[in-house]
């Protein structure tokens, strides 16, 4: 027991936390934007493969991660759009077709590497290169938040700077005001002069840019490359951590680091003498335990939580 | 609106077509009908994972140059729902002499469809189908079944010899003060391990310590295609204080040369000789050698044998070491690397194994 209280309190397992939160952090707080514009967007998962496949190789041929990272968002943000739009002009029910698009960014993404690579894995063969690593000159030194802090990716300090963004958008500006209340009630929100459309657009292309920035996190900060499938599920976590934080801001924000932390913590204990079945459901364990603790305590204090109406 | 939603669906509709369309690929080497055996591979993947099934696909390319074969690919994707159906379109369709699939996964699927298809021929690689014929499969015995499978214990049992004796001497440059190393599967199955088994037995075999092997896998959601874990991972493992990681977890292992490169620490590679496959120069000169599962080789084999008449179907053929279907890379990387006298050493183990005066435990 001693060794695994040893773990927790490693600066690697810290380290390791951050990183690993960074994709969920990212991606749910996307979720939370859909979910609050009143459109689940169950694409996160196809938004951040295609803004991972997108970066990687752009970045591999312009020689440039910046705009490799820049295009790759930028593909996430159509993504949104386009989910928007499929919901909105054509009446599609949001979760066919977010399924839909993550069907065809699986497909998509795969066919493009193999057509520009002629590799059907993924682009390790392509030279893309890594966004860089923000080292804080002086924390660098402190002992433990040194190695925990310093030397993390860039992405992963955009994506701990974007929850506190998230909830001032929400809560202090106009914008948050007026998607908050479309996603509660359009038609209400429609009576009062709101340009209903408009919010959600603005809102599903701020969720794709932000589940792109994750997929880029991924291709080209995680690892220096992309592989078929990579997100391998983290678009789906980050919804669950969209619920599991009551679909606040600073809620998803907890649940997101909860998810990260579990998995930091399935990954340091993974050579101990632990059987490796049981360390691998530490997440999954963690998401009942705490759903049941929120339902517990939602029922006491017998408050709604607001819910995507629209659908 | 009655009309925007049946639009809807019909595009939601096309998007999934397009992305889970057939991905048949015709790969005629010479003229259809001119009476060469035709090879139909069946993968239960995807190609372009630059070890497994590259290898088979590259061993029976081979045999369509040399032996005059037609090869068909077929790749099912990594969608498990969709392989029985792939099997049975595979299988039902008259393009074919011989069906060729491989792993544990595909093995319920060929011992149905074999009785099925008496004339036709099946290569089952990387794992036997149950000939004994429990649970209604190989009603047939499956004697138009020839299966292979490899001693992937072998060639562990010479990655943990190797591993010891290159920590024992420290001969590892910037590693010489650890004493651990560590193995990373993808999944916990039998024939993960297998390489396992053969690692740790091979690293005692040389002196070393069980506690010294860290064994972690990868699990989760694809544990044979997250790189992003596969680097956590061995960036624990490097942690603590492992001096080499051998990943043995398909594309997950690709994460683990990144971590060496940061880590400054080694690695060895798996399957197919991943210091050609790697493209990055830092990353390469991470690994030691690779552990080769020549699955491609057996498979031309299979098919030079199948042209003379002797290949055994009805039974499986297990194939290790001594048959070159195992084995490691001894290029001058490696010599570089390692110090003459461990590479005498470690080409001693593999004769004793070779010659059978010493027996590899397996996990299957």
């Amino acid at each position: 027991m001693s060794s695994v209280l040893d773990v927790v309190l490693s600066s690697a397992f810290l380290a390791a936390a951050l990183r690993i939160a960074t994709p969920y952090l990212l991606a749910a707080l996307g979720g939370l934007v859909a979910e609050r514009a009143g459109i689940s967007n169950i694409a996160l998962e196809g938004q951040m493969l295609s803004a991972a496949c997108t970066g990687a190789l752009v970045a591999g041929y312009s020689g440039s991660v910046t705009v490799g990272a820049l295009c790759g968002v930028a593909v996430a943000t159509l993504l949104g759009v386009l989910l928007a739009a499929l919901r909105l002009e054509l009446g599609a029910d949001a979760i066919i077709a977010g399924i839909g698009l993550n069907l065809l960014a699986s497909g998509g993404t795969a066919y493009a590497v193999y057509s520009l690579l002629d590799d059907k894995g993924g682009t390790s063969g392509l030279k893309s290169g890594s966004l860089p690593t923000v080292t804080l000159p002086g924390v660098e030194n402190v002992p433990v938040l040194g190695d925990v802090v310093s030397g993390q990716n860039m992405v992963t300090w955009l994506a701990f700077l974007a929850a506190p963004f998230v909830a001032w958008l929400f809560y202090r500006t106009r914008f948050g005001f007026h998607l908050r209340a479309v996603g509660e009630m359009p038609d209400a929100a429609a009576s009062v002069g709101i340009a209903v459309r408009r919010v959600q657009y603005t809102g599903l292309a701020l969720s794709g840019a932000l589940a792109g920035l994750a997929g880029v996190f991924l291709s080209m900060g995680y690892v220096s490359f992309f592989v078929r499938d990579m997100t391998a599920g983290r678009g789906f976590i980050a919804l669950a951590a969209v619920f599991l934080g009551g679909m606040r801001p600073w809620g998803v924000f907890l649940a997101a680091l909860g998810f990260g932390a579990a998995e930091a913590l399935a990954v340091q204990l993974g050579s101990l003498d632990v059987p490796p079945q049981l360390v691998s459901t530490i997440p999954y364990a963690m998401t009942l335990v705490a759903l049941a603790l929120y339902a517990w305590r939602r029922k006491r204090r017998g408050r709604v939580v607001p819910t995507a109406a629209s659908l | 609106m009655r009309y925007g939603r049946s639009a809807a669906v019909v595009v939601t509709g096309m998007l999934a077509l397009t992305a889970c369309g057939g991905s048949g690929d015709m790969d005629d080497s010479g003229a259809a009908s001119s009476g060469k055996p035709r090879i139909k591979l069946v993968i239960n993947g995807g190609l372009g994972d630059k070890s497994f099934f590259d290898s088979a696909y590259a061993g029976l390319r081979r045999a369509t140059k040399d032996l005059g074969y037609q090869l068909k690919v077929v790749e099912l994707g990594s969608d498990r729902t969709k392989w029985e159906p792939g099997f049975e379109d595979a299988a039902s369709a008259d393009d074919y002499d011989i069906l060729a699939a491989g792993t544990f996964d595909v093995t319920d699927y060929i011992g149905k469809l074999a009785p099925e298809f008496p004339d036709k021929k099946f290569w089952v690689f990387d794992a036997p189908v149950d000939y004994s014929g429990k649970n209604g499969a190989c009603s047939n015995k499956c004697e138009n079944v020839y299966s292979v499978t490899f001693k992937q214990n072998e060639g562990g049992y010479l990655a943990g010899f190797l591993a010891e004796k290159l920590v024992a001497a420290k001969a590892l440059k910037g590693a010489e003060s650890l004493k651990k190393v560590g193995v990373m599967g993808g999944v916990k199955i039998p024939l993960i391990e297998d390489f396992v088994v053969g690692f740790t037995s091979g690293f005692r075999a040389a002196g070393g310590k069980k506690s010294d092997v860290l064994v972690q896998y990868v699990g989760g959601d694809k544990p044979f295609g997250d790189p992003a874990r596969g680097k956590e991972i061995s960036t624990a493992m490097y942690g603590q204080g492992a001096a080499l990681v051998w990943p043995v977890a398909g594309l997950s292992g690709l994460g683990t040369f990144e971590s060496a490169v940061t880590a400054k620490r080694y690695a060895f590679g798996v399957d197919s000789d991943q210091y050609q496959t790697l493209s990055d120069q830092a990353q390469k000169n991470t690994v030691v050698t690779s552990i080769l599962k020549n699955v491609g080789n057996a498979l031309y084999q299979a098919a030079q044998d199948d042209q003379k008449g002797s290949l055994k179907y009805g039974a499986v053929s297990s194939v290790g070491l001594a048959e070159d279907a195992v084995g490691y890379v001894n290029d001058d990387h490696f010599k570089e690397l390692v110090p003459e006298t461990i590479r005498t050493e470690v080409q001693e183990a593999a004769d004793k194994v070779k010659s059978g005066s010493v027996t590899v435990p397996s996990a299957l």
